[in-house]
């Protein structure tokens, strides 16, 4: 019986196939529209080290699609990711005779896809030819849809050609069109046809939030960003955000989603919610009373039914969007009772991978301030104040005096740390007094211990 | 990283050939013959069944090592990473004789046990020299079981005679002290003696550094003495704590003048704490008897001198608070064990362990309640409601929980009463959290064999 059943799946899957592929005439009159559109980004890349805070340089090169006349290329998201920094980029157009290569700027990461956008700069106006994409919404599960990506550099990268299925369409988080099987890394940006012909979106893979990814998936599949996810940056390419005070709001709590078990658990008669497990010592849920147990029922008037892990992540986004230093009004159930808490929502305090770091040449290391998230990642109390050591220079004073990267400093021969000003000062202090020694006090991991160093003053 | 040296249940089959550059000691190979033929016969090769937990449930692992009888009636002196966690102790003799032992204590801060041989007939036996006296440059033979090789001699000297070895992780021995050696060491001689040409055992095998050549370690004879003499008479060495972090006084001078020991930390919940030492104080006398640590190699005495303080009485220190001298009184507790007592529950497929002091201290934990969740079963109850390895268990439904044994009850009570859903309450780092225990009658068992890889369920941060 289950012979039977396989052959037959196979077979209905091998003429599904066989109907819905594009032909050769379509895939041609698209190349002839799509080519000269598609180009070839080439980049530097300066990467550091998340542990060690070791920075290294890479060159890489990636697809880019140019997507208005005068010069804006959209490229995977890669480009954009936390602890690197692009830079020298370089997009060329065109074959042989017809090249062109310009210098590009790369534009804010749109934080809602997992796209980069690129501005081609160039003295005179461009004229350039692009690609016009269709919405990308009546893709359905099973269609052949093509894909096109840049050739190995034997072949000149030149624009090739694949095709693939529509392997699933998923309705939530929110729509997305999963291809049925891997593609090359030289074809992930590129734009993606149907059997039309017409450019419907570009191949696209999601990736966590570490990574500068969406926030919901790390799929590890590629798939079809449909072209309505991104059509809005191409009318109106992303900007710098203005920093207007009212920047991205915060709560300061971490949430669960109210399962129907929970709910059960509890007694409560109630479909969803958002218990808070976790509230961050300092943060504006702290200061309005919100416990560890409470339930979200309400937010700012926005119910709030969250009953999966992901609808955790539509929260944030409300929160977020709500403005900072604007009173707002959460209900929540305590004890199984409702009751109104009024939150003044904070400005999301900066991250880690945004917070100040200064180089002391003199000692041979790199600090950084203490963010919240760091806090939270290290499980630092708020009584340790001072700042973390994110690189130690080869053969330093610092190095020599056995200091490790991670390591927070507290105290500089008894004066207390808790800020980049305070380490300026008290460094601007010693270069005066120039002692031959040194100490640090720092916490490594639980533990607190003290650190002599020798310095090497510069002959006055 | 310096790893133990027990061997694993596989024997390692590779057999490579090493020409050990063995010195022609001028004339000595009698005497080497001589040390060995005294030390020989009280050789044991150690074969002990281990229970360990792993993957959130108890299993048994054979390991192998080395020891060395030290009485006529059958005492056998071995590494706690060797015996420890095992009741049942296979010995094979010098004469290959299979004899069955029983674990009389272990102390895991020095890394030594004690097992007793069931045997009714005398047996030879070695005796210990003064680990004092011993001097870089003296010759040395290491004897046990490399590799599970049984019987094995290798020649040495001593390289240095107080080697510090850092004491964090599961290698914490701050008690200790060692002897490094380059007569050839490998896993499985752990446990086994390093004599001296007198035929007397001054050091007890223990460490390898790993991708090295010849640099090995024993604890010196004087501290194994003491620890052994502990375990015979109570079973278990005590140790007083006051919950204070040391550190060489050249970490903050290089003035000889200046003596004592630097408080580096202190753990929060600890006598040390509540008696208001500082981290930055020098510890300069203890009771009135001097303390003193220039180098970190003097750290292990010192931490010895405080351990041998009586328990639970009170110990006036003296310290240095800047220029100022103070005494400071408190009362010492004794010192909790390295690694908690562990406990298999099965039915939700988890393994949970003692809070330790270090855990605590770890998750910073404003008490010692709660229990530590040490692994979970892939597919069981507990990794199916992500509870995971790291997790601390703080309360389960309304029960605050203080400690493993009470958990242990409450435990038994859900399972007995197949409750349907218990609630708990758990802190991982930072973040305390809620998870569902989903008690479903006829649940499937955890699949056999799996490896736990899920380390629970990331929180997300609002």
């Amino acid at each position: 019986m289950w012979s039977k059943l396989g052959i037959a799946l196979a077979l209905v899957s091998a003429q599904t196939a066989f109907a819905a592929g594009i032909s050769g005439d379509v895939l041609r009159a698209a190349y002839e529209r799509i080519d000269p559109a598609v180009c070839l980004v080439e980049f530097s890349l300066e990467i550091t080290n998340a542990a060690t805070g070791q920075q290294s340089k890479q060159n890489r090169n990636a697809l880019g699609l140019v997507v208005t006349e005068d010069g804006l290329v959209m490229t995977h998201g890669h480009m954009a990711v936390e602890n690197s920094t692009p830079f020298n980029i370089k997009v060329t157009l065109g074959k042989g005779d017809d090249e062109q290569r310009y210098d590009a700027e790369l534009l804010p990461k749109p934080d809602d896809v997992n796209i980069a956008f690129l501005q081609i700069k160039d003295d005179k106006p461009l004229k350039l030819p692009y690609v016009r994409f269709s919405s990308g919404d009546s893709l359905q599960l099973g269609d052949s849809v093509g894909m096109f990506g840049l050739g190995p550099d034997t072949l000149d990268h030149a624009t090739m050609i694949q095709e693939r299925l529509i392997g699933a369409v998923l309705d939530k988080p929110r729509r997305t069109y999963a291809l049925d099987d891997a593609v090359r890394f030289a074809f992930v940006g590129g734009p993606v046809v149907d059997s039309r012909g017409r450019a419907v979106g570009v191949v696209g893979f999601d990736l966590s939030t570490a990574e500068g990814g969406e926030v919901y998936t790390r799929s590890g599949n590629p798939l079809v960003y449909q072209a309505s996810l991104f059509q809005k940056y191409i009318d109106k390419p992303p900007v710098e955000k203005e920093d207007d005070g009212a920047g991205d709001a915060w709560l300061g709590v971490f949430t669960q989603p109210l399962t129907p078990d929970f709910a059960r658990y509890w007694n409560l008669d109630r479909d969803g919610g958002l218990i808070v497990s976790t509230v961050v010592p300092g943060s504006p849920a702290e200061a309005a009373g919100l416990q560890s147990g409470d339930i979200i029922i309400t937010f700012d008037g926005t119910p709030i039914r969250a009953k999966l892990d992901r609808d955790v992540m539509g929260f944030t986004k409300l929160v977020r969007d709500t403005g900072a230093g604007k009173p707002v009004e959460v209900r929540v159930l305590r004890d199984g009772q409702p009751i109104t808490v009024t939150v003044d929502l904070g400005l999301r305090p900066p991250s880690e991978q945004d917070a100040a770091e200064y180089e002391d040449t003199q000692l041979g290391i790199t600090i950084r301030e203490l963010t919240t998230d760091l806090r939270i990642r290290l499980n630092l109390s708020e009584d340790v104040q001072g700042v973390i050591v994110r690189r130690i220079e080869s053969g330093s004073v610092a190095q020599v005096g056995k200091m490790i990267p991670g390591a927070i400093i507290m105290a500089l021969n008894d004066t207390p740390i808790a800020s980049i000003e305070d380490y300026k000062n008290a460094v601007a202090k010693l270069t005066e007094q120039r002692p031959s020694e040194i100490t640090v006090f720092a916490r490594v991991g639980p533990a607190t211990g003290f650190f002599r160093l020798q310095p090497r003053w510069p002959a006055p | 990283m310096i790893p133990r040296i027990a061997v694993g249940a596989a024997l390692c089959a590779g057999v490579l050939l090493v020409s050990n550059g063995c010195a022609t000691i001028g004339g000595s190979e009698k005497a080497v013959l001589r040390a060995k033929d005294t030390v020989f016969p009280a050789l044991v090769h150690i074969r002990p069944v281990k229970e360990i937990y792993t993957s959130g449930k108890r299993q048994e692992v054979l390991a192998i090592g080395s020891g060395f009888i030290i009485s006529p009636d059958g005492y056998v002196v071995t590494n706690e990473h060797v015996a420890g966690e095992s009741k049942f102790v296979q010995c094979v003799l010098s004469d290959k004789e299979e004899v069955e032992a029983e674990v009389v204590g272990v102390d895991t801060f020095t890394d030594v046990a004690v097992l007793k041989l069931e045997v009714d007939h005398r047996l030879p036996f070695v005796e210990f020299g003064n680990s004092d006296d011993v001097e870089a440059g003296n010759t040395v033979i290491a004897m046990g079981s490399p590799h599970g090789l049984a019987r094995s001699v290798s020649l040495g000297i001593v390289s240095v005679t107080d080697r510090y070895l850092e004491d964090i992780g599961p290698m914490t021995s701050p008690f200790n002290s060692w002897i490094q050696t380059d007569a050839a060491i490998n896993p499985g001689n752990s446990g086994g003696p390093l004599i001296d040409l007198h035929g007397r055992v001054i050091g007890v095998n223990a460490r390898v550094l790993r991708g090295a050549e010849n640099v090995g370690f024993a604890i010196p004879s004087n501290i194994v003495k003491d620890v052994v003499d502990d375990i015979i008479k109570h079973g278990r060495v005590q140790r007083s704590w006051i919950g204070a972090d040391l550190q060489e006084m050249l970490a903050r001078t290089d003035d000889p003048a200046r003596h004592g020991v630097i408080v580096a930390g202190l753990d929060p919940i600890s006598p040390a704490a509540k008696a208001g030492i500082r981290p930055g104080d020098v510890i300069t006398a203890v009771n009135g008897k001097p303390l003193h640590a220039r180098f970190e190699e003097d750290l292990p005495a010192v931490r010895r001198a405080i351990a041998a303080l009586p328990i639970g009485q009170e110990a006036t220190f003296t310290l240095l608070r800047g220029e100022e001298e103070q005494q400071v009184t408190l009362v010492t507790e004794e010192r909790g064990a390295l690694r908690g007592d562990e406990v298999a529950f099965d039915e939700w497929g988890f393994t949970a362990s003692e809070l330790t002091p270090e855990l605590v201290r770890e998750a910073q934990l404003p008490s010692r309640m709660g229990v530590f969740v040490s692994g979970q079963q892939v597919g069981g109850i507990a990794a199916n409601a992500n509870l995971g390895g790291g997790d601390i268990i703080l309360r389960v439904d309304d029960t605050p929980i203080q400690n493993l044994a009470q958990f242990k009850e409450v435990y038994d009570g859900l399972v007995a009463s197949k409750k349907e859903l218990v609630l708990l309450f758990v802190k991982r780092g930072a973040l305390t959290r809620y998870v569902m225990i989903k008690q479903t009658p006829g649940a499937p068992a955890p699949a056999e064999g799996a490896e736990a890889v899920n380390e629970g369920e990331p929180a997300h941060v609002e």
